[in-house]
């Protein structure tokens, strides 16, 4: 049936209207992340204090942050920070997931449970947790004591400081929780019923059917998780240790804080951001790679993030 | 009831009782008379439980002034948000599949930049634009719809919407807006409602941006009032944690509000 001209010029247009949606969100990015990203990338070369015009400073402020003690101690500590605390919060958050996932009473109140500590505000959750972990009056020392133990000095302590950030870390999982669920649902039910006929236990389930599915999903949430970490910790940390006490809890965001915004050594902290951008770069080349391979996005309804 | 369902309900209680103690003792610890000292031992609930906290926090400090910034922020950030995520989840769902691909991998490569890449040139940014001490630097990445996380849960929403509703409501003479207005919004609601929340308590809780980006002290919002409130009084540990109660108080009552949208959606799918 010949259509009339108007009309697939309509069609046109229309298409690039439904395209014209998306013009917000790219905007948003190149001013917000692209641009900013940038910038900071080339800052690292020049001495600037948002005071008075940058001038050149070629590699000094790499030399200036790649020999202070204090950079190499924050890049370890935050190391620690990430690659203690992150798997034990995916593998919480997708554990709970499994135990939430079937059928029961109150579930969706359960559901409600795993997810209320994530909406905490982080300011208030750093308060009540300096409570909990409070050496002489805190209830989580009031509890070790009542069953005859002796709890640590946790925040005070160089030793368990760490320790009781990690601690802290496991409580805050929902976004884990939420994407987890997800990606269990997305799984038919008959696939698990058809393993569990053909007598498959469930450690067999989980270790045959679900996991392969769903392992590339975890690592996404692995990934996103670190970087999540690495952020969220810096309002904890401020809040509760400013970094002490002798420079246990000292991350990278901190010493970024105290170049740029007390010091006003934007440069400085520009370059040691740069160790970042790799971690970041190889990140989203893995990242790209597991989306290859796994073809995340071209099957239907494979994408839970 | 089967043991192994006992033992799955059991381990369910106990798990739920486990995350919500940090809470708990936020609550009962804000509870106790000011200026009594602190029980040496565990106990559940203060033996004269009083609001008198309460009353202290609005008297050191402008906390009503604070509560109201925080609404604003969220006021604009909210919508904001939605409109945005929502417009762009849209439009990637009616692109062709590679092109959705690529989108895909944008968003989840720009999900992975940490925020601290960005903290000081964003800080240029801001002054530049004449945002730097104003709300807006606080709600700025609103006009990205604040996480690439976001467009995808609307992206995955108006995927499943069959593409004969699309075919119908064109030939209805209806554009793009009203499309979105009238059909997809309705369609994608509890995604939206999710969005919402989640935007929310991101912009609720925010506390890193106000310490970056405002400079005048009766701009903050309730997070920087933590923070004053605890260098204020190191160790009045009542005082604190009812402030953070207070701060805290509005988004779980929001999200309990919610959860029954949240659980009918869960049994539909």
């Amino acid at each position: 049936m010949p259509m009339p001209d108007r009309k697939t010029h309509f069609s046109l247009s229309q298409q690039m209207r439904w395209r014209l949606l998306l013009l917000p969100y790219a905007l948003g990015i190149i001013i917000l992340v692209l641009i900013p990203g940038l910038l900071s990338f080339g800052l690292a070369f020049f001495h600037y204090d948002a005071l008075s015009p940058p001038t050149w400073a070629g590699t000094l402020n790499f030399t200036l942050a790649y020999t202070d003690e204090l950079f190499n101690l924050s890049i370890r500590n935050s190391l620690a920070l990430i690659l203690i605390p992150v798997p034990l919060r995916v593998f919480g958050a997708f554990f709970l997931a499994r135990l939430m996932q079937r059928n029961g009473r109150f579930l969706s109140w359960f559901r409600s449970a795993v997810y209320l500590p994530t909406i905490v505000p982080g300011a208030a959750f750093a308060l009540a947790w300096l409570w909990i972990l409070n050496p002489l009056y805190g209830p989580l020392n009031l509890f070790l004591q009542s069953i005859g133990l002796n709890g640590p000095a946790w925040l005070v302590d160089p030793t368990w400081a760490k320790p009781g950030l990690v601690l802290m870390a496991l409580w805050q999982i929902g976004e884990g929780f939420i994407v987890s669920m997800a990606a269990l649902y997305d799984i038919p039910v008959d696939l698990e019923d058809a393993a569990r006929i053909d007598g498959a236990g469930s450690w067999a389930t989980l270790r045959h059917i679900i996991l392969p599915i769903i392992a590339p999903i975890l690592l996404i949430l692995t990934f996103r998780d670190a970087i999540f970490t690495f952020q969220e910790s810096f309002t904890h940390i401020y809040l509760m240790t400013e970094g002490g006490p002798y420079y246990a809890t000292y991350t990278l965001p901190l010493f970024i804080y105290e170049q740029g915004f007390d010091l006003r050594l934007f440069g400085t902290a520009s370059a040691a951001l740069w160790v970042m951008y790799t971690i970041t770069g190889l990140i989203v080349v893995a990242l790209y790679t597991i989306a290859k391979q796994w073809n995340i996005g071209t099957t239907e309804d494979s994408l839970v993030l | 009831m089967s043991s192994r369902r006992m033992f799955i309900t059991l381990l369910r209680i106990v798990v739920a009782i486990i995350l919500l103690l940090p809470l708990l003792f936020m609550v009962t610890t804000s509870l106790y008379p000011p200026g009594e000292p602190l029980p040496t031992t565990l106990q559940l609930l203060p033996q004269r439980p009083t609001f008198a906290n309460y009353q202290r926090i609005f008297d050191l400090l402008p906390m009503g002034r604070y509560t109201l910034n925080s609404l604003l922020v969220v006021g604009l950030a909210v919508p904001i948000t939605l409109v945005v995520s929502s417009w762009a989840g849209l439009g990637m769902a009616r692109l062709s599949r590679p092109a959705q691909r690529r989108w895909i991998v944008i968003s989840l490569a720009v999900l992975m930049v940490p925020g601290i890449a960005l903290w000081s040139t964003r800080f240029l940014l801001y002054r530049t634009l004449g945002w730097y001490d104003t709300v807006w630097a606080l709600v700025a990445p609103a006009w990205m719809g604040t996480s690439p996380f976001y467009i995808l849960m609307f992206y995955r929403a108006c995927r499943r919407i069959p593409s004969a509703m699309f075919d119908a409501a064109q030939i209805d003479g209806a554009g793009v807006l009203r499309t979105w207005w009238s059909i997809i919004l309705p369609m994608t609601r509890t995604t939206a409602v999710g969005v919402a929340l989640l935007t929310f308590v991101f912009y609720w809780g925010d506390f890193i941006s106000p310490l970056l980006y405002l400079r005048t002290g009766d701009k903050y919002t309730l997070p920087v009032a933590l923070q004053t409130l605890q260098q204020l009084s190191r160790s009045d540990w009542s005082l604190m944690l009812a402030a953070a109660v207070w701060t805290t108080a509005i988004p779980i009552l929001l999200f309990l509000l919610l959860q029954p949208v949240f659980s009918r959606s869960q049994k539909g799918s």
